[in-house]
């Protein structure tokens, strides 16, 4: 954490006081409260574009918890978010229970399949772990297929009805706020747990499981700890939008692999292992997205409008920016900001894990991993 | 056969409770699969002493130290800490009993400063804690710096330090933990001989402020000065026990490193 807040020793409530924090934090609350005002600036299209950004958002910062901060990682968060927006769907189908009341129940499952995928993951490093998270998402969709009367395959469920009674049309900026609301809850908690100890702790067990318990930590519980909160945020994500315009409860919305691999897309691009630049990279993922798919221009060669190969433009843009940023947006923001203003004192580091480059270092043990597991170099 | 060896025997065949010493092992055998690695190893460390425990590389000193630590179980035997039964238990448990290593190959976080790695080790095991953003942790956290000669270092990253100030650092990282019994292991391969006299009265000064250690190394250099006692194992078993003069004169530790290591 930076310089000023661990010497001030003070109380959370002074620690919290905006007036005292470092610009970057004034800048992200202004930019907040910008995105609270922004509904009555903006057109109806760009609130509805961005409702969706902000569950993108919070899939992205549920992700980081967990492989951006234990280096763990997860190639089907997918999952999470389905169990919770399935249950939350059949329930509220089903027995016609409120979505506020079916929701915490999508959470509360979702939280226990992160358990089940947890516990065993303790056994699992690396690419064994990214394994039984790559297949977890295909069962799923296959459970899906197979039980089509229940889940109804790969259409989904249809027909839900919208959170607080509000209407599709006409309640865009109400489920803006609703959007909003729920990215804001999230981005909190999940500052709190990794700007306090925790987040130190997770951070170290990336670094090296051992020295964490070397250090009289028990490296399992704050695993496990992060891959339910993980879960359970995921969960929380895919059970609130499938009450929303912004998605159903479709392997499309929750489940496909193109969503299981945006979400680490977000993440990696905003800023992994710092929460704030994975919610960032999920907004942004989304507005990059939605700006393509509007560009009718016909690229030159090929002949085809971006709209039409939009995806794929898509990917290039998000090639080159982790070669040109390989720390994410955010980190990037930062260091680029705290030069313009002189203040590169080497203390300060960019995110309270103080962490330089996580996915470079994440990439480092994985591949070590890998290459341990297989054999690679007579080892 | 000297009085040593006959000291020897009496050793190996004692049966050891829990209250010989603050750590006692008692029969310790560890297997991989067909091979012994450590073969009934009975031994006791008393409170205050700084034991030496040698033996040449691949006779099963890590073996032994990673049972005691918790690292892997054993596959029989006994391990009591501090009077109590301790056997497999898990590494994290007998660090907040207050038994702490060092790391031979030194395993700093390399992604924070040289005080952030002795801070985590201050920080409660708790999921929710915010005792690290304290200044009282920082300063807890600086004077252990301090203690291990690192004070001026607080702020490089631990890939900035040379060899002897990672074993410090490791050091620093495991008195955190307010342990009673340290295990050091191999603290002075690759170091100089002034650096291996520093490290050694460090040590020294950590014992005289009640600490009991256990160092581990293969050969007796840069020990004899440091250790009260040593036990020399080979191929899993004791082969010697006692003063390090009556070590490095008994025949049977002779005929271990005999064409091997120096002693």
């Amino acid at each position: 954490m930076s310089n000023d807040n661990t010497t001030g020793g003070g109380g959370l409530a002074r620690r919290l006081n905006p007036l005292r924090l470092p610009l970057r934090h004034r800048l992200g609350l202004l930019g907040l409260a910008g995105m609270a005002v922004l509904p009555r600036l903006v057109s109806t299209s760009f609130v509805v574009t961005l409702s969706l950004a902000y569950f993108w958002g919070v899939y992205a910062m549920s992700w980081d918890v967990v492989s951006g901060y234990t280096g763990q990682i997860s190639f089907g968060h997918g999952v999470f978010f389905a169990v919770g927006g399935y249950t939350s769907a059949l329930l509220n189908l089903g027995y016609g229970i409120d979505p506020v009341l079916s929701i915490p129940v999508g959470v509360v499952l979702a939280a226990a399949a992160g358990l089940i995928i947890g516990v065993p993951a303790l056994r699992l490093r690396g690419p064994y772990l990214s394994l039984v998270t790559l297949v977890a998402p295909l069962i799923l969709t296959q459970v899906f297929i197979f039980r089509s009367d229940v889940f109804n395959g790969e259409q989904g469920l249809s027909g839900v009805s919208p959170l607080f009674g509000l209407q599709t049309f006409g309640g865009e900026v109400a489920f803006y706020y609703v959007a909003f609301g729920l990215f804001v809850f999230v981005l909190a908690v999940l500052l709190l747990v990794t700007r306090t100890d925790a987040g130190a702790v997770l951070t170290a067990i990336r670094e090296d499981p051992d020295t964490v318990a070397a250090s009289g930590l028990n490296p399992s519980k704050f695993k496990i700890m992060a891959f339910v909160l993980s879960a359970a945020i995921g969960g929380l994500a895919g059970a609130v939008i499938v009450h929303t315009p912004s998605g159903n409860a479709s392997p499309t919305t929750l489940m496909t692999i193109t969503v299981n691999v945006e979400v680490i897309i977000a993440a990696i691009l905003g800023g992994m292992g710092t929460i704030v630049g994975a919610g960032v990279g999920g907004i942004l993922l989304i507005l990059l997205r939605e700006q393509l798919a509007g560009i009718a221009w016909t690229v030159p060669v090929i002949g085809q409008p971006v709209s039409d190969i939009n995806f794929l433009v898509f990917a290039l843009i998000t090639l080159v920016l982790l070669f040109v940023m390989p720390g994410g947006i955010v980190r990037t923001a930062i260091i680029a900001g705290r030069r313009v203003l002189d203040r590169g004192s080497g203390e300060d580091t960019v995110a309270t894990d103080g962490g330089t480059a996580p996915a470079r270092r994440v990439y480092e043990r994985y591949t070590d991993r890998l290459r341990a597991a297989f054999g690679g170099d007579d080892r | 056969m000297s009085a040593d060896t006959h000291d020897l025997t009496d050793t190996t065949t004692e049966e050891y409770g829990p209250d010989d010493g603050l750590l006692v092992l008692d029969h310790v055998t560890k297997r991989f699969g067909g091979l012994t690695a450590v073969d009934e190893l009975s031994f006791a460390v008393d409170e205050g002493e700084i034991l030496g425990f040698i033996g040449p590389n691949g006779a099963g000193k890590s073996t032994t130290f990673n049972c005691v630590v918790g690292r892997f179980p054993p596959t029989s035997g006994t391990v009591y800490y501090d009077g109590e039964d301790v056997t497999g238990t898990t590494a994290h448990r007998m660090v907040k009993r207050g038994l702490a290593r060092t790391f031979q190959e030194f395993r700093p976080l390399e992604d924070r400063t040289v005080r952030a790695n002795v801070a985590l080790a201050l920080t409660p095991d708790k999921l929710f804690s915010m005792q690290g953003l304290s200044g009282a942790t920082r300063q807890r956290a600086n004077e252990l710096c301090e203690r291990v000669g690192l004070g001026d270092r607080t702020e490089l990253s631990p890939n900035e330090l040379p060899h002897a100030g990672l074993l410090r650092l490791e050091l620093a990282r495991a008195l955190a933990t307010d342990p009673k019994l340290l295990l050091v292991d191999e603290p002075f391969a690759g170091l100089s001989n002034p650096e291996v006299e520093r490290i050694s009265e460090l040590l020294l000064e950590l014992r005289e402020e009640g600490l009991t250690l256990v160092v581990v190394d293969h050969n007796m250099r840069g020990l004899l000065s440091l250790i009260d006692r040593a036990i020399v194992i080979q191929f899993g078993s004791m082969i010697a026990a006692g003063s390090p003069e009556a070590i490095r004169t008994d025949a049977a530790v002779r005929e271990a490193y005999l064409g091997g290591d120096e002693l």
